[in-house]
């Protein structure tokens, strides 16, 4: 594939743009489902194919084709240089590319266990010993678990980028994931739902690394218990402590997405939206001296993995808030030409018929210094929110929601009982703030961080430590 | 091997190999998409796929395989995988056959129009729309173009054999007064003739210049006036939720609530795959069943979910035409309108919230319908009657089964609404809600 992405490349230059990069690009993904104990459909997807990116007279013009022929590859650098040309009239601004030392090489991650060692029967099996697993403790805990539904992938991304500057990358990535959803149900108690996600960049190890059969058992238990047990929260002002799934979503919501320059730029203004902050927002202070968050795409086997991005450039760590301060804004090329930086490699593309965007790849607050432990005796009067169910947060990414699951009263130092549907419903720059102090584990989640038009869901993880906040108004419960 | 004779092809090899039954589709697209910002094109965009979606049974044991290989060889190594591994899936708990053809289908549904493609022509209608809202005073505009020709060819074990073309216009843009007041508006079509990418400038446009200078909301419970972009949001979650794969999986609040009322009399909701001329029109279901019109929720009770033929077997009832292989999905939703303009219903309300424009909707319990969204683009105080002053930073924070029961009123406009937050085309009212619960930040 390198000779046809190398002629699509040439052909662009050939066609007078100032900027071409040529992608190909190929995922295979099976998926499993089974839903209520029972198998659904099994699903093989091979989505592969090119495409071409050019700038011509400060015009971005993108085409992607998925019949691979030396014809088809020619005709796509012909369509990108043409719709880039059609709206040359329209640019004042327009489209330049950072100055870049760009990659050459190859990255793979090599499974220790793949996946078609795994035959579709055991993967089956394992989702049924899990699913049976939940519904005894469910049961143990008295409640029933009348819908669960399991959704577990194996996908391998394979990529060949070249770009007119010197980039030459390829890299091959296996990716495991699962999502789960479950309804514990008791008629007299109601409902309660969990959903989750997991995900590696590594082999079927990471599924067993996960233990589903124990995890899904535990999680079942705990929502069950949640519908049986839990009271409405207590009100008026107290101390937080948020475990690592809720500050890793906080992280994600409320600092990585305001950091992505093209939101700055207005470029997904009419889409994903915009930011509160602005190119003038370095050193402003958002949160309190204890906050410092990150992006890093090497993280080893992280969801979000990857050692360079689409336009070549080799990737690191982050700093998108020192000590409470913005530090740093996610960049690819296009906006680090307009902000006058290096790019910090944050362009990503989630297949070969989509345009590389900024993203982050696993954004997680830094771990501090207390233990969990420590964190919740240092908590006279509060609640202790482990997990969350219901999010969202404005489009300029400073008004937001979680609505805790699995959540507990603490008082004087100790986790009490179990309270329901407990509502943060906070400012980013009121919740970064409130943070007095930060614990010293560290655990991180999957998801697919939705973004781009046509929408684009990419891999990523969100984490962080458990961390407390001071001083906060909770919403009320729902009746 | 021509292209358009892979999936009868694809069907003659899955059977050959062992399967029961076989439904092969080709989908061929040519899809532009101009994005703009800050009042000019920021990307262009254009992409030409060729994919076959081939879905095998043997009785209870399915598999589904996507790709998009052309060779007659490939497609034999590629069949021969997928019967092997529905042979070795474990078997589901129904065996529904794909329905029996062959079918007549409705050739006006089959051949819709050609939309252009032409660059220039893009760019053009582009300008037109950044012009409409610069006109009402926008100081930046941003949105997208999309133009797509598609077709789709169809062919099952079942004797269902079509060829479906599909063309479409769509035009969401995004005007900004300020930072702070913006407005949305879209225009979706099929054709060129009901394109009107100028006149969603001048209504985004219009918005956000009403939106200038908001002041702070207050969290309450409000009557509300939701505009067509909320009400169709909202109006997708029950057409999706509608779906049996959904009620199934525990993610429908509309579970146990068949021929009860989910919603006032006021709101009467139909799947109208077959209403000519509109833009989720299309002739046959993945299945190859000839789509009809059904009837969601008619005056306030839910009258069917939405079925494939293995949904549907398992309750023992009929396909409704909406397969989705795997899960039923809606494919044109239509709210009948009321019977007031949307001046009337604003006049009727003393104190309350107009909210234009919604995003970012999620849930806490699906099964109760508790969830909040967040409104987006001009939001205003009503009082006496008259829109008093654009106001921010306010949450919806409720449960959809009581919104659609506190529906107090519809509008007799409508406006055809799909757009990054709404994937189902919906046709949707204005919407008087009672008592709609809006909250905010603490701090």
């Amino acid at each position: 594939m390198e000779d046809l992405t190398r002629l699509a490349l040439k052909t662009a230059e050939e066609l007078g743009a100032s900027y071409a990069e040529a992608r190909f690009q190929s995922d295979i993904r099976e998926s499993i489902v089974l839903k209520n104990g029972v198998p659904e459909v099994s699903v093989i997807e091979e989505l592969k194919g090119f495409n071409v990116r050019v700038v011509y007279k400060k015009s971005l013009g993108f085409s992607s084709t998925n019949i691979i022929s030396k014809r088809t590859v020619k005709d796509a650098a012909r369509r990108a240089v043409n719709i880039a040309k059609a709206a040359t009239n329209t640019i004042r601004k327009g489209v330049s590319m950072s100055g870049e030392k760009l990659g050459e090489g190859k990255v793979e991650i090599k499974p220790r266990i793949r996946f078609d060692c795994i035959d579709l029967d055991s993967k089956i099996q394992l989702l049924k010993e899990a699913d049976k697993a939940a519904e005894e403790l469910a049961n143990e805990a008295k409640a029933k678990l009348p819908a669960r539904m399991f959704i577990l992938d194996t996908m391998k991304t394979e990529k060949i980028i070249l770009n007119s500057d010197g980039a030459n990358i390829s890299s091959i990535i296996p990716r495991a994931a699962l999502v789960a959803f479950l309804t514990a149900y008791h008629p007299q108690k109601g409902s309660a739902q969990r959903f989750f996600n997991l995900g590696e960049a590594a082999g079927w190890e990471a599924v067993e690394k996960w233990n589903l059969p124990k995890l899904l058992g535990e999680e079942a238990q705990s929502l069950s218990k949640t519908i049986m047990e839990a009271r409405s929260p207590p009100e008026g002002e107290m101390d937080v402590v948020l475990g690592p799934e809720v500050i890793g979503i906080v992280c994600h919501e409320s600092c990585g997405h305001p950091a992505e320059a093209d939101r700055i730029l207005g470029r997904e203004a009419a889409q994903a939206g915009e930011t509160y902050l602005n190119k003038d927002s370095l050193g402003m202070q958002v949160g309190s001296n204890v906050v410092n968050v990150v992006d890093d795409p090497t993280l080893p086997s992280s969801f979000g993995f990857y050692l360079y991005d689409e336009e070549g450039v080799k990737a690191g760590k982050r700093v998108l808030i020192k000590e409470g301060v913005v530090n740093e804004f996610l960049h690819n090329r296009e906006t680090a030409a307009v902000f006058g930086v290096q790019s910090n490699a944050a362009s990503r593309s989630v297949a070969y018929d989509r345009e590389p965007i900024v993203r982050m790849a696993n954004t997680f607050l830094e771990p501090g210094d207390h233990s969990k432990e420590e964190l919740i005796e240092g908590v006279k009067h509060g609640i202790y929110i482990k997990n969350f169910m219901e999010w969202n947060i404005d489009d300029r990414r400073f008004h937001e929601r979680y609505v805790g699951l699995e959540a507990y009263r603490i008082e004087n130092g100790e986790l009490k009982e179990r309270v329901r549907n407990p509502i943060l419903e906070i400012t980013t720059v009121g919740l970064w703030s409130a943070m007095d102090a930060v614990g010293k584990d560290l655990e991180f989640q999957a998801a697919y961080c939705g973004k781009g038009d046509p929408m684009q869901g990419i891999p990523v993880w969100t984490g962080g430590p458990h961390a407390r906040l001071t001083k906060i108004r909770l919403g009320g419960a729902k009746a | 091997m021509k292209r358009e004779e892979i999936p009868s092809h694809a069907v003659e090899l899955g059977i050959k190999f062992g399967a029961t039954d076989v439904a092969a589709n080709l989908i061929e697209s040519d899809q532009t998409m101009i994005r703009f910002s800050n009042n000019e094109v920021t990307a262009s965009k254009n992409f030409r796929e060729v994919t076959i979606n081939v879905f095998v049974m043997i009785e209870r044991q399915r598999a589904g395989f996507t790709f998009s290989i052309l060779s007659s060889k490939a497609l034999e190594r590629a069949m021969k995988k997928l019967v092997k591994m529905a042979k070795i899936s474990p078997p589901a708990d129904v065996y529904a056959p794909l329905p029996k053809g062959p079918f007549k289908y409705d050739p006006a549904l089959l051949r819709p129009p050609r939309v252009s493609s032409d660059s220039n022509e893009l760019v053009n209608y582009v300008r037109e729309a950044i012009d409409g809202a610069s006109k009402c005073g926008a100081k930046r505009v941003a949105g997208s173009l999309t133009a797509t020709n598609a077709s789709m060819v169809l062919e099952t074990s079942s004797r269902a054999s079509a060829v479906q073309r599909r063309s479409s216009l769509e035009m969401s843009v995004r005007a900004f007064v300020s930072e702070i007041a913006s407005g949305h508006s879209l225009s979706i079509a099929l054709s060129q003739r009901d394109f009107e990418p100028a006149e969603a400038g001048r209504r985004a446009g219009e918005i956000a210049k009403m939106a200038l200078n908001p002041t702070e909301g207050q969290p309450d419970r409000y009557t509300a006036l939701l505009g067509p972009m909320v009400f169709a949001h909202f109006v997708n979650q029950v057409g999706i939720q509608s779906s049996a794969f959904m009620v199934d999986a525990g993610q429908s609040f509309l579970i146990d609530k068949m021929d009860t009322r989910v919603a006032s009399d006021k709101f009467t909701l139909i799947d109208d795959p077959t209403l000519m001329d509109t833009y989720g029109v299309r002739a046959f279901d993945d299945e190859g069943a000839p789509t009809k019109r059904n009837i969601i929720v008619e005056k306030g009770i839910l009258k069917t979910y939405l079925h494939n033929s293995t949904t549907a077997k398992k309750i023992e009832a009929e396909t409704t035409a909406n397969a989705g292989l795997i899960m039923p999905t809606p494919w044109n939703l239509v709210v009948k309108p009321g019977e007031k303009s949307f001046e009337e219903m604003l006049s009727e309300i003393d104190e309350g919230i107009y909210v234009t424009n919604n995003w970012y909707l999620r849930y806490q319990n699906y099964r109760k319908g508790d969830f909040s969204t967040i409104p987006r683009d001009g939001m205003f105080q009503i009082k006496n009657g008259q829109i008093a002053n654009p106001v921010r930073d306010l949450r919806i924070s409720d449960n959809m089964l009581k919104i659609f029961q506190n529906v107090r009123e519809l509008s007799k406009e409508r406006l055809w609404i799909k757009w990054w937050e709404v994937p189902i085309p919906t046709l949707a009212p204005y919407a008087t809600v009672e008592d709609l619960s809006f909250t905010k930040s603490t701090m």
